[in-house]
């Protein structure tokens, strides 16, 4: 699907692409650190992504200090987030790097992530749109030189305009190795490109940009242009440079851009708010904000849903289920919302008198077992035990598409789905648990 | 009276963020005898203000915001020099100590602060970036000032934003010392949440606030 979005033909559907850069460890118990320096748990996150989140495209790692690493920039490591540049090599020296320093597939930590992209693909390239990731040339050039560039962008507009040139050779070149491992777009990611003025983009950006999209689109796979930030007066510029979509982040109107784009037939994608919708908000400003941008849009055609940029680690994992849920089917996700204002606390509904009952009762809360692919194996955790604890425990399923399940869920303090509760305690929240803890956990609840 | 023609000028190289012109404006004001203080505070404020303005509405960029910001600084700082030399001291202003917080390297934005905040007469003591939330509060106690200011550029470091108001109030400091907080992902709903004093959107911005706060401080 991501393809025909891609060549600009109809769909029946929007593609969802989740940024789930480092938040893709979260979802194994991995750090980000963890995750973008070993390629074992970086592809047992990727695969995991793929199970909970159903994407039709995912980025194999969402971190712009891999090449500003191997070009000596030092790193400053964090557990929650990508690395960040401590230290620019060009800062106080104006200077272009030596060709002989351009990346090659062993460089650094490009191994690593050439390691992954290939074993993800073998396991769900046939199902998934795989994003390969690369520093765009002017945030490139940021990293090397420091924010003087910045200044240099308008007392030496010739250095700017090599600088980025030669990072755009090394963005070819990661273009490359990516491509030959196997992804099926590239995005190209300059969040620093909301920062200057169209003109100088015209004027010292541009050529570097439109030669990666063309190299890229010469190998015959996709481009994208990702930027963060305010990039509203930068669209027309960026579409002008030739990508096949542009990415844009939360605080640009996406249904304005969006005529920008239609004019270049450019597809757009974005700009789920990460910090008060995904991060802070709960599965319901997820679902409300998707169908507002769904609505937003008048021609759905060239359009890609996903957060306005790199997912925080820390998103609660039920905010992009639910987000992922209301891409793939908005009318159903209407009718929650609608749903969840209509279902008042008069609902009547009975909890059980969780201490006296005969057994245990697994009590499993789901957005819709038959929509949502981590509701489903929810479900499927305790359907697949079921013969062995029958005879300790029963198990009900109570889906988020009935007004009285809703009202059950807010008498319970459930906010998080899928779930699964023992005995009315919140046990698993979005995480799926395996066959082993969950016979414990309903055993020691048999024990109490 | 400072002539209007000078005054313009000034306002105008601030505009064009040419630092050299700034400097030499700023020296030519002084040989003619001009009062300082009004010479930054009519010529090269309202040329910075105007920057901010420009910048808020995005008719113009970083770039044109660090080149007058460091056009600015440039001026300040000699008609600054004169001011002491003078033994005068500029009225009103504030202390604020600045700082990018812990785990965060981005401090293009907070040195613009830092620029605007000089040129309005304010004394800023700018701990640079990946502070420690203990030393910026110890550092505000130390140096008896009015105000914290902290930039977050990531959603992760913001939190340290947080910390800094838990101490303050450890402190007994909370409402003493005011707070103000910015940085791309942060917000007036996140101010509000952690209970700072003050949100700025930008740099303009958060003089315009350091007026404010110091309006309200009670002591």
């Amino acid at each position: 699907m991501i393809f025909k979005t891609l060549r600009h033909e109809k769909t029946n559907e929007i593609p969802w692409v989740p940024f789930a850069g480092v938040h893709a460890g979260k979802l194994k118990g991995y750090t980000a650190e963890e995750v973008l320096t070993d390629a074992d748990k970086l592809v047992e996150s990727l695969l995991e992504v793929k199970r909970i989140y159903e994407p039709d495209g995912m980025p194999i790692t969402f971190d712009l200090q891999v090449e500003a690493e191997i070009f000596g920039c030092e790193l400053l490591w964090a557990k929650d987030n990508p690395p960040s540049v401590r230290s620019h090599p060009l800062s106080g020296e104006k200077k272009i790097p030596c060709k002989c320093e351009i990346p090659t597939p062993d460089s650094g930590r490009i191994p690593l992530i050439l390691d992954a992209t290939r074993r993800v693909k073998r396991e769900i390239g046939d199902e998934v749109a795989l994003y390969g990731l690369i520093c765009g040339p002017f945030t490139l050039a940021s990293h090397l030189r420091g924010s003087e560039i910045f200044m240099d962008m308008i007392k030496d507009q010739e250095y700017v305009t090599a600088l980025v040139d030669y990072c755009a050779e090394v963005a070819c070149k990661m273009a490359e190795y990516y491509i030959d491992a196997g992804v099926d777009v590239v995005a190209v990611v300059d969040p620093l490109v909301s920062q200057v003025s169209p003109a100088h983009i015209d004027k010292m950006l541009a050529p570097a940009f439109t030669a990666v999209f063309d190299f890229i689109r010469s190998k015959g796979v996709f481009s994208s242009f990702f930027v963060c930030g305010n990039a509203t007066r930068q669209i027309d510029a960026m579409c002008r440079t030739n990508p096949d979509s542009i990415s844009i982040d939360e605080n640009v109107d996406l249904a304005k851009a969006k005529e920008i784009t239609d004019k270049y037939n450019i597809t757009i994608g974005g700009n789920l708010p990460l910090t008060t919708t995904m991060l802070l908000g709960n599965q319901q400003d997820n679902m409300v904000e998707v169908i507002k941008l769904i609505d937003s849009v008048k021609d759905h055609r060239n359009f890609i849903i996903s957060p306005g940029c790199d997912m925080p680690y820390d998103t609660p994992i039920e905010n992009t289920i639910a987000a992922g849920q209301a891409v793939k089917r908005p009318e159903q996700a209407r009718k929650m919302v609608e749903n969840y204002e209509a279902a008042e606390e008069d609902i009547e509904v009975e909890i059980p008198d969780y201490e006296n009952l005969d057994k245990v009762l697994i009590e499993v809360f789901t957005l819709d077992s038959d929509t949502c692919a981590a509701c489903t194996y929810m479900l499927k955790s305790v359907t697949d035990i079921y013969d062995e604890i029958k005879d300790i425990a029963d198990y009900v399923e109570y889906k988020y598409t009935d007004k009285e399940n809703i009202a059950r869920m807010k008498k319970m303090g459930v906010n998080a789905l899928p779930s699964i509760y023992i005995n009315g305690e919140p046990k698993w929240e979005s995480i799926i648990p395996s066959r082993e803890e969950l016979i414990r956990d309903i055993e020691s609840a048999l024990k109490k | 009276m400072i002539d209007e023609k000078l005054l313009e000028e000034a306002k105008q190289s601030v505009l064009d963020g040419d630092k050299e012109l700034a400097a030499k404006l700023a020296r030519q004001g002084l040989d003619a005898g001009v009062d300082p203080v009004e010479f930054i505070e009519k010529g090269f404020v309202p040329g910075i203000m105007e920057v901010g303005d420009l910048f808020e509405s995005g008719e113009i960029f970083l770039p044109e915001v660090m080149m007058a910001a460091d056009a600015v600084k440039e001026a300040v700082g000699i008609l600054n020099e004169a001011i002491e030399a003078s033994g005068k001291k500029r009225g009103g202003a504030a202390k604020v100590v600045l700082a990018t917080v812990e785990a965060d390297l981005h401090d293009i934005g907070k040195g613009i602060v830092a620029s605007l905040m000089v040129a309005n007469g304010f004394e800023v003591i700018d701990l640079g970036r990946d502070v420690p939330s203990q030393k910026i509060v110890d550092t505000a106690i130390e140096e008896g000032a009015d105000i914290i200011g902290t930039s977050a550029l990531l959603t992760t470091t913001m939190t340290h934003q947080k910390e800094i108001e838990e101490l303050l109030k450890e402190k007994g400091l909370k409402g003493k010392i005011k707070t103000m907080v910015g940085g791309a992902p942060v917000t007036e709903r996140w101010q509000k949440k952690i209970g700072a004093d003050g949100f700025g959107e930008n740099a303009a911005d958060a003089v315009r606030l350091v007026k404010e706060l110091m309006g309200k401080k009670t002591n």
